[in-house]
């Protein structure tokens, strides 16, 4: 049956409007659980307060054992699902640029223009280091290139590349993320606590 | 008292959770495997199968040889043996054994053509249909009756009894000019060659005929 647009069941006419709806939703979320602050986003690095790592370590395991158990009972089928290509240096470099303009600015992109939207300043200026950012790239983009295009592994998984059961997989990362849960609660206790 | 017994439960809140997420992921590791269905519905599967236009007839098929028509793929299911003895004209071989090699699939999947599969009869080309049509590949059809019938219908047709219908005849006059049409020389063709030149030389009579009439008509 699923994934519901590729297989017609909505027409893919309704892919711009759905996209505007989650987004909608995304937003709204992200604000009202307070992800537009960026000192609750470098709590993370600090150590006072870890609801990033936390949301988002339980939304991925929960989409992924959603995603296998709907596969298991045939509501979904994964071989179809889109897997993101991998540039391996691209990835590398870009994860290691982005790191380090979320723990000097305090913000992830999305939650950048979360904030912009609420009207921090500090995040208006995050947005147009952005902007300046996409500039930069963009007149060097020859210059970039063999790294942006290069080191290609199409659209490998982890089942794929290193030949794990998924099955154990998610059974691992859910220990994994429960382990992280638990650290990083013993750590927030440890750390002086800040009011912000 | 109620709230303090809340309080109690919800002191083990993520506890709980984290007791229902491992539930879940090991749940996922434990779960009997099966082997999953791939390709279509076996119900969809078997409603193409009795549909009768998978099927193309040889008349067709030779409508479209004549017409040269480029959106046809032929191909030969047969061994390569029999393929090189005889085949259709611009037809790929892709015996039955070799049909998900590398180099075969590009021609059975795919949007562009509509590919037409024969065998000596229709038994290996339906064969293959069907795995192909499993696999969810499209714009497959058979050579209804295969290269034999190709024979007994295009390349020698039966000449109709004298007490058959007109369109009988007609069938077989267009047969006959395909079969022409693949290189099947008929001896009244042969015989026919002096008469023919009779008839030419009335027909030029008759034009030149209508020549005189033009002019005067013009004149008006």
């Amino acid at each position: 049956m699923g994934p519901l647009i590729p297989n017609g069941v909505i027409p893919i006419e309704w892919d711009n409007i759905i996209a505007i709806l989650i987004g909608i939703v995304f937003g709204f979320v992200l604000e009202a659980s307070g992800f537009s602050s960026s000192r609750k986003l470098a709590g993370v690095f600090y150590g006072y307060d870890f609801a990033v790592l936390k949301v988002f370590f339980t939304a991925a395991v929960v989409a992924v054992i959603g995603v296998y158990y709907m596969d298991y009972l045939g509501y979904l089928d994964i071989t179809q699902l889109y897997v993101h290509p991998l540039y391996l240096w691209g990835a590398i470099i870009g994860g290691i640029i982005m790191g380090v303009g979320f723990v000097a600015g305090g913000f992830c992109p999305g939650t950048s223009l979360c904030a912009v939207a609420i009207g921090k300043i500090d995040a208006i200026v995050y947005v147009g280091g952005i902007m300046v950012g996409i500039f930069i790239f963009s007149e060097l983009y020859p210059l970039f290139l063999p790294i942006y295009d290069g080191y290609f592994y199409g659209n490998v998984t982890l089942e794929d590349s290193l030949g794990i059961n998924p099955y154990w997989f998610v059974f691992i990362f859910s220990m994994i993320a429960i382990a992280a849960f638990v650290v990083s609660d013993m750590v927030r206790k440890k750390v002086k606590k800040i009011f912000y | 008292m109620v709230k303090k017994k809340i309080a109690k439960v919800l002191a083990f809140r993520y506890k709980i959770l984290a007791a229902i997420l491992i539930l879940l992921a090991g749940g996922l590791v434990l779960l009997p495997k099966y082997q999953k269905h791939e390709g279509i519905k076996p119900e969809e599967l078997l409603s193409n199968t009795i549909s009768p236009e998978r099927y193309m007839t040889t008349d067709r098929l030779a409508h479209i040889l004549i017409n040269q028509d480029p959106s046809f793929i032929l191909i030969d299911v047969r061994d390569e043996k029999s393929f090189a003895s005889y085949t259709l004209p611009n037809a790929i071989n892709i015996p039955l054994q070799k049909l998900f090699d590398e180099g075969s699939v590009s021609y059975l999947n795919q949007n562009q053509y509509d590919v037409v599969l024969f065998s000596n009869d229709n038994f290996y080309a339906d064969q293959a249909w069907i795995l192909c049509n499993r696999l969810g590949y499209k714009h497959l059809r058979v050579l209804k009756g295969g290269i034999n019938e190709w024979f007994t219908t295009i390349i020698n047709p039966v000449k109709p009894a004298e007490n058959m219908s007109a369109s009988d005849f007609e069938l077989y006059t267009t047969r006959k000019a395909a079969s022409m049409f693949f290189g099947v020389v008929y001896p009244e063709q042969v015989k026919a060659e002096t008469p023919k030149v009779v008839k030419v030389a009335p027909k030029k009579v008759i034009t030149i005929e209508k020549k005189k009439k033009a002019p005067a008509e013009g004149g008006c």
